[in-house]
């Protein structure tokens, strides 16, 4: 079974959302960087702004990248040899798989914009130039400072682990049928 | 309104099959019988049911918006106190409501008195929306009911329409337990029918609901549990152990919070309280109000539960004995006394109309027959048809 499982469709979603409302929805300076280096060698960026941020999206990735229980489910929709097993295992005992981070957004170069978190970001397979957020906001395809919706740079979801199970249910064992 | 004997399909068991419904040979089909059904005029249920349904419906509209600004009623129907704000909050919040099947004591004359409402667990809903429709268009074929007969019945319609207005998250979760035929299939319908209106569904038992670190509900699979439509009655999740993690969630139940006031037997003496004398109600009292007192002193009455289910621990007293009780698992509970109103008796059968309703408007129609004045786990669903 999936962990994740609304990809194609909230793609779709979300592009068409995006179209709708390009009109509205403001957009914001951000930078966006395939890897670490590419930031340090963005004229103007700080080697350790580029670094904190850096580990700060790095830091992320195992939380809020969607999770699936199948590495082909996972390559399904982010493309072969782009997933990596997640540090988490499932209630049954099995192997979680996560895609592998391509990219990272920074928001605070500029200064002043505190609030913006870093965020990794990820390739889908269906349009592997484009970046996306963990919670599948398009972050666009351009390197280096960058304009991007502001929902992109909202801070990801965390994809769950559970650390207990089965605080709902005694009363049907009770009662048998919930049923009226 | 009538009954009418007819003869029940031949293949019978071909169509359980076909619908996963259980069948016996000998018996038929688990909770239905096919072989009589019911015929009411056009104006009965338009008028008698239909319209009756819709302006209760607003009635207990009312009741809710009192009973959440009120300690005193909510401590009476047995709410705990952490539950207060949030039900008032999913209220003043319009958290949408899908269904509810309020059950009337009807004989085809006169207003249709309100027994119970069923408003946050009803069943027999496959068996009303498809089953029964389908056995019309064979009783039709068939020459068992008259040409140009209808039923009352946009049960699956209003279902799948209203499901993607209830602002459902990005996948919705459908849960109740697992071990229980009924329960599973009703809520395997619902979920066919959030398919229908491509609707991203996943089902899952009650007890394993997971939660994580930060007090969100989650399934099998990790995921946060946004969506949760529950065939698990609300005073069931207030006293489990995950209860209290239910106000700061962040889920959106179907059916809301507030519907808690509605599915407790309190109501009725709630709707009684406020709209004393509508010809739709009969009279109700919280057995410990004094006025239930001296409206048992009378002689006749009905002792039910706040909280039970299909007809458990309900006591008929007529002329100061006990006409008929039943067991169960709810005795212990607080009661309401509520006024007798038998049912209508057609050779030995006991018919309950059921109206259904979908985002509270009145939608359908099905007859749970039983051999007793109360309705209970033996009933069966007889069809019915409009035709004057």
């Amino acid at each position: 079974m999936k962990r994740w499982n609304s990809v194609p469709a909230a793609l779709v979603m979300s592009v068409s959302l995006i179209a709708l409302t390009a009109c509205e929805e403001p957009k914001v300076d951000a930078a966006v960087f395939e890897s670490l280096q590419q930031c340090k060698d963005e004229p103007g960026m700080l080697a350790d702004q580029c670094e904190a941020n850096f580990n700060e999206a790095r830091n992320q990735h195992a939380a809020v990248a969607p999770k699936y229980t199948s590495q082909e489910d996972c390559q399904a929709d982010f493309g072969d040899g782009r997933c990596e097993q997640a540090p988490y295992k499932t209630t049954s005992g099995g192997s979680v798989f996560m895609p592998l981070m391509m990219g990272y957004m920074m928001g605070s170069m500029l200064g002043g914009r505190s609030s913006m978190i870093s965020q990794p970001l990820y390739r889908p397979a269906s349009s592997p130039n484009n970046f996306r957020t963990a919670d599948n906001r398009s972050a666009g395809s351009t390197t280096g400072r960058t304009r991007v919706a502001s929902s992109a740079t909202s801070r990801p979801s965390f994809k769950s682990s559970t650390i207990r199970r089965g605080g709902f249910g005694s009363s049907g064992r009770r009662f048998g049928s919930g049923a009226t | 309104m009538q009954r009418i004997p007819v003869t029940e399909r031949p293949d019978l068991a071909r169509a359980a099959a076909e619908h996963g419904l259980e069948y016996t040979a000998g018996e038929g089909i688990t909770g239905w019988d096919e072989r009589a059904y019911y015929q009411f005029m056009a104006r009965q249920v338009d008028e008698d049911i239909e319209a009756a349904a819709e302006e209760i419906e607003g009635l207990c509209f009312q009741i809710v918006d009192r009973a959440l600004g009120n300690e005193e009623v909510l401590r009476r129907l047995g709410i705990a106190e952490p539950f207060w704000d949030y039900m008032a909050e999913s209220w003043r919040n319009n958290e949408k409501n899908l269904y509810g099947r309020m059950d009337l004591s009807y004989d085809g004359n006169g207003p249709a008195k309100l027994l119970e409402y069923n408003a946050d667990t009803p069943t027999a809903l496959y068996e009303t929306a498809v089953f029964q429709w389908e056995w019309l268009e064979h009783a039709i074929e068939a020459g068992l009911a008259p040409k140009d007969s209808d039923q009352f019945n946009d049960v699956h319609e209003s279902i799948v329409k209203a499901l993607p207005q209830l602002g459902v998250g990005a996948l919705s979760h459908f849960a109740c337990n697992p071990d229980i035929e009924d329960d599973t299939e009703t809520l395997k319908y619902l979920e066919e029918c959030a398919g229908e209106a491509e609707l991203k569904t996943c089902f899952l038992a009650m007890s394993d609901i997971g939660i994580d670190d930060q007090g969100r509900f989650t399934d099998l699979d990790h995921r946060v549990i946004t969506t949760l439509i529950k065939l698990y009655p609300w005073e069931w999740i207030m006293n489990e152990d995950f209860g209290l993690h239910v106000p700061r969630s962040g889920v959106q139940f179907i059916e809301p919070p507030w519907k808690a006031i509605l599915s407790n037997k309190g109501m009725l003496a709630l709707l009684w309280g406020m709209f004393e004398g509508h010809p739709n109600l009969l009279p109700a009292f919280f057995e410990d109000d004094p006025a239930a007192a001296s409206f048992a002193d009378a002689g006749t009455y009905v002792r039910k539960p706040m909280l039970s289910r299909q007809g458990a621990n309900i006591e008929i007293v007529r002329d100061g004995k006990t006409l008929h009780h039943t067991d169960g698992l709810y005795g212990d509970d607080a009661h309401i006394i509520q006024g007798f109103q038998p049912l209508p008796e057609f050779g030995g059968h006991y018919p309950l109309v059921g109206c259904w309703l979908v985002a509270s408007k009145a939608v359908g129609l099905c007859i749970r027959e039983d051999k007793t004045l109360v309705t209970g786990r033996n009933a069966r669903i007889v069809p019915h048809v409009i035709a004057d």
